[in-house]
């Protein structure tokens, strides 16, 4: 847990440049996107290697070459066992971006690495073992063959990797399972709700156990309440199996439930890149605040942001909370007992929060020094792996989720 | 006209001035305006120009004799048709033995378990009933001769098709080719197919099964390309990202996507095989279609009959039982295994009955068993004459009507339209497609009709299309009023379906056979056949396009008060417009196909000619005939096609 001490010092005094993405978080990326472009039209390949054209807006661009460019000059790192959130409207790029980095829609320019191999250098054969074992989609129509029963939808990976018959079954039957779907095996997905239809989708890309799960908005389909169930069912999955999950949202509360980052899209540029936290305490522009405007704040913004100081008295009494308790939670320990609650990790007080700190967080005008720091995106990359305890603002199980993947990453 | 635009005011444009129409008309009539007096001083009114023609009459005789002298010499014939031909030949040969050898009893059970496996029970009863009476109206031979080249020739078209359509379905650019090619073939009546294959294998099974083939593999070949190109891009998506390869994308997910459409066109190419197959025997194959023809021949009313039956019932069960297939199989799912069973059950049945029947002699459908309905059907045909035919009081006979009918509009029609100077027949053709399609519809009917007078049967085209107009218009009324029926009334569409979905199978040629026992023959059966054959799909579409009004327009204008009528007139019908026109583009060219045939009943012109050239030996005339078919065909097409069907194709 020393990530969470270096956090705190970055919070409390930040400590400006210094810390890579990488170094921060001490783990090797499992995805390294690097200036990866995307242009349609009619020869794309000049856009991104002429600096005036790749600085014009979409309208110009389009009206001066006729292409389109869904993805500009985007650059991250998805990390080993994080969830990475891809947020943006419809139109921001965010599903050329995900399609891009198994090469199912071809990048126009930039690099793509996958555990320190190239994946644009990659040829057929190699590429098709990428997509076989390494990175498996779920997408947002779920995509499943109706010809075929549930049983044998969700071995069609193996089948595809030529798995023998029998182990495939025996594997997919595994993961139905896992996934709740006993007893539906041999249903056609015509017969299932969109809710188990995606389960199955899901089922079909774990089946293969890959590296990384990407999502492709897989829960825009649903019902509000079935979604819910669905984000449950992963933020469950990734709290058991810890794997790397790339996820495609234009839902802003699913990307704050699930993320332990949050890459914000906007016309194929990522505008602002850091945990929930940092996102909706310190957006980057205007678009990002008014974005975020109508987030329950003290469900997304941890005790740290609102915390200060303790002096010597403060530091003795009062109710403990943990450092990534939600201000909410804080709220309820301050009002039930009318004292300031401490912030206290493994036994050291780092803090105390008091009501007007609480109320100064929820009304959005709090948490200068949180603003001073958003200047430095270092804490962006630091702030993720505590601020990832708050993302899963449900209390219930997120802050199991995400320590599970911080010990996975230290 | 041009002095009143010329000085109003471009904004105060009289309303239908601004209409698009009116200025694809403003233009034909300047361009008519400078070309008809050109051409009236070069080569005057009236019928077609004798100048214009081309006689190719010599031209293919000398052709179609060339053909018949080297038909046993030549390389081309030894090393490639004649092989095409025997291996035809061999084939049809082979099933026949086989559906002989199996015997009356063999064959009905296989069919009928067949119809077990793929379509249930009922179907499989319903088959096994069929078949049983064919061979109880002495019909079981000919039936036999029918399916085995209906076998033959149903195997090379799937064959043919499933490859093109495969090649069109995978590739853009061979679909673009081929498109256009097979949506027009699909516009030709059956016998512009038969005498080009004549000329080439002469009279017999070759050239049927081949004309068949010709006839019956484009909706494959469509089905298939439709159905591959139309797979759900998601799966394919998900598919692609699960890292399969090209071939395992095809086997696994584009194909099995493409079953429905796989099998459709499966059931519409074995549906136009029999069809064909039917009409064939004017080109020599044995069957029941040569029953019909040698029956239709002599005015054999009761012995066409005895033969039609069995093609219906042929036709009723082969469209249910394929039709069947697509959709039993999705419900029941499950077990690969248990179905494998059944299929063996039921062949262990099927042989089982056909070696008893073997054991017990029985190959040949018992003498015994045999019902004569020919001659009861002719006494009562008789009859009809004598007491239906005229003078029955007040309503008058049933050749009464067509007399008049005849007199009355055919006669009138097909004079009028011969008596038009040949230049104002194109320019209404020009603005008939123009105002309902594009210009390039437009130029390509303009230039159909202009060919049909190149060729030199300008006069026999006109008779022809004035049948087809006729029967049109009968049966636009007829339909168009039936189908706003059934559209507002479950009940209606209740009663009507079984009749819609009994007289869309049926094979064109069999519609000739109750015209002639109640109309006699001449002009007049030809359009009633028409009539009724293409009153079942114009019905259907009518109906489909009123139903599928958007609910929520016809909501508002109910709540607004409309009444019935009002609602029918200003929101139904003009959203169904495009159905309406679908229906009269389908009308027009199911009428056609009938038409011609009506040739065999003394429909005579175009259809005439093709019978005759193939009676008489005389190809040339039968191929001008059948390339004026041909044109006609395309021409009536291109004016009806509405504009939809052409911007579709872009997407």
């Amino acid at each position: 847990m020393s990530t969470s001490t270096d956090v705190q010092d970055a919070a409390v005094e930040p400590t400006g440049a210094g810390h890579t993405s990488a170094g921060g978080s001490g783990a090797e990326p499992v995805f390294a996107v690097d200036g990866l472009w995307k242009v349609f039209g009619p020869k794309a390949d000049r856009v991104p290697a002429d600096p005036e054209l790749a600085a014009l807006s979409p309208a110009e661009l389009r009206s001066r070459t006729g292409c389109t460019a869904a993805v500009r000059d985007v650059s991250f790192d998805v990390r080993k066992g994080e969830v990475f959130v891809v947020m943006g409207l419809s139109g921001s790029g965010k599903s050329t971006l995900v399609r891009c980095l198994t090469r199912l829609i071809e990048p126009t320019a930039g690099s793509i690495v996958i555990d320190g191999e190239d994946v644009r250098a990659m040829d057929k054969a190699r590429l098709r073992e990428l997509r076989r074992h390494r990175a498996a989609m779920v997408f947002q129509h779920f995509g499943l063959l109706p010809h075929r029963t549930v049983l044998d939808n969700v071995a069609y990976g193996l089948e595809v990797q030529g798995v023998g018959r029998r182990e495939r079954r025996e594997r997919a039957q595994e993961v139905v399972t896992k996934v709740g779907l006993e007893g539906m095996e041999h249903r056609r997905p015509g017969q299932l709700s969109g809710g188990q239809q995606q389960r199955v989708g899901l089922a079909r890309a774990l089946a293969v156990d890959p590296e990384v799960l990407l999502f492709d908005e897989p829960f825009s389909a649903l019902d509000p309440l079935i979604r819910r169930d669905m984000q449950e069912e992963v933020v469950r999955l990734h709290h058991e199996e810890g794997r790397t999950m790339v996820f495609i949202t234009h839902d802003l509360n699913e990307a704050l439930r699930l993320g332990d980052r949050i890459a914000l899209m906007r016309d194929g540029r990522v505008v602002q890149l850091g945990t929930p936290e940092e996102i909706v305490g310190s957006p980057a522009d205007d678009y990002v605040r008014e974005f975020v405007r109508d987030v329950p704040r003290e469900q997304v913004m941890t005790v740290r942001r609102a915390m200060r100081a303790a002096s010597a008295q403060e530091a003795g009494e009062g109710p403990a909370l943990a450092p990534q308790a939600t201000v909410s939670e804080a709220i309820e320990a301050v009002a039930r007992t009318g004292q300031t609650a401490r912030v206290v990790d493994r036994g050291r007080c780092l803090g105390v929060v008091d009501s007007d700190a609480l109320l100064g967080v929820v009304a959005g005008t709090g948490g200068q020094f949180a603003d001073e720091a958003a200047g430095s995106d270092t804490d962006a990359a630091t702030g993720s792996e505590s601020g990832a305890g708050s993302a899963e603002s449900a209390p219930d199980q997120g802050d199991g989720t995400a320590s599970s993947a911080r010990e996975g990453v230290a | 006209m041009a002095t009143i635009t010329a000085t109003a005011p471009r904004s105060g444009l009289p309303g239908f001035l601004k209409h698009p129409a009116t200025g694809k008309l403003l233009l034909l009539a300047v361009a008519a305006a400078v070309l008809v007096p050109l051409a009236n001083a070069r080569w005057a009114s009236g019928s077609w120009p004798h100048a214009l023609t081309v006689d190719l009459t010599e031209p293919l005789g000398k052709a179609s004799d060339w053909v018949i002298d080297n038909r046993d010499s030549h390389p081309l014939f030894l090393y490639f048709f004649g092989y095409v031909s025997n291996a035809v030949v061999l084939s049809v040969r082979a099933v026949y033995l086989v559906l002989l050898a199996a015997g009356w009893a063999g064959v009905t059970a296989a069919a009928a378990l067949v119809a077990w496996r793929v379509a249930g029970v009922r179907l499989a009863l319903g088959t096994g009933a069929a078949f049983l009476a064919c061979g109880l109206l002495g019909m079981w031979i000919p039936t036999m001769q029918t399916l085995a080249l209906m076998v033959v020739a149903v195997l090379a078209s799937v064959v043919i098709g499933v490859l093109l359509g495969l090649a069109a379905g995978l590739s853009d650019r061979t679909y673009r080719a081929l498109r256009p090619v097979l949506d027009t073939m699909q516009v030709f009546p059956a016998y512009a197919y038969l005498l080009p294959v004549v000329l080439v294998f002469g009279m017999g099974v070759p050239a049927a099964v081949l004309a068949t083939v010709v006839y019956a593999a484009p909706p494959m070949a469509r089905l298939t390309a439709l159905g591959l190109r139309g797979a759900d891009a998601g799966v394919m998506e998900a598919v692609e990202s699960l890292g399969t390869t090209a071939r395992q994308r095809l086997l696994t997910a584009r194909i099995p996507l493409a079953r429905k459409e796989l099998l459709l066109g499966l059931n519409q190419t074995i549906m136009m095989a029999l069809s064909m197959a039917v009409i064939a025997s004017v080109i020599g194959a044995a069957g029941l279609g040569d029953r019909v023809y040698q029956a239709l021949a002599s005015v054999d009313v009761g012995a066409a009959l005895a033969a039609g039956i069995p093609i219906v019932l042929l036709a009723v069960v082969l469209d249910r039982v394929t039709g069947a297939a697509g959709t039993v199989d999705d419900e029941l799912g499950g077990d690969t295994g248990s179905r494998w069973t059944g299929w063996a059950y039921a062949a262990v049945v099927a042989v089982a009955v056909a070696v008893a029947g073997r054991l017990t002699d029985r190959l040949d459908w018992p003498e015994a068993w045999l019902v004569n309905i020919a001659e009861p059907v002719n006494r009562a045909v008789d009859w009809m004459t004598d007491h239906l035919y005229s003078g029955v009081p007040y309503v008058g006979g049933t050749a009464d009507w067509a007399g008049h009918f005849t007199t009355w509009v055919l006669d009138p029609m097909r004079d009028g339209l011969q008596w038009l100077p040949w230049w104002s027949a194109l320019l209404i053709v020009a603005a008939l497609a123009w105002l309902i399609g594009t210009w390039r519809t437009a130029l390509t009917a303009v230039l159909a009709m202009a060919a049909i007078g190149v060729l030199g049967v300008w006069g026999p085209s006109l008779d022809t299309l004035s049948q087809v107009l006729a029967a049109v218009a009968v049966t636009l009324v007829l339909g168009f009023a039936t189908g706003i029926a059934a559209a507002r009334s479950e009940r209606c569409e209740r009663v009507l379906r079984p009749f819609l979905d009994v007289f869309q199978t049926m094979p064109q040629f069999v519609y000739l056979i109750p015209v002639v026992a109640l109309f006699g023959v001449g002009r007049a059966p030809a359009v009633a056949a028409a009539v009724v054959y293409a009153l079942p799909a114009v019905v259907r579409i009518t109906t489909q396009g009123l139903r599928q009004v958007d609910p929520a327009a016809m909501e508002s204008s109910r709540s607004m008060g409309a009444t019935g009528w009002q609602q029918l007139r200003q929101v139904q019908l003009p959203l169904a417009r495009p159905a309406l026109l679908l229906a009269l583009n389908q009308g027009v060219v199911l009428v056609l196909a009938v038409v011609i045939i009506g040739g065999l009943v003394g429909g005579g012109a175009l259809g005439y000619d093709v019978v005759f050239g193939l009676a008489q030996g005389d190809l040339a005339t039968g191929l001008v005939a059948g390339a004026a078919i041909v044109c006609l065909g395309l021409m009536l097409d291109r004016v009806t096609q509405p504009t939809d069907r052409r911007t579709k194709k872009g997407a």
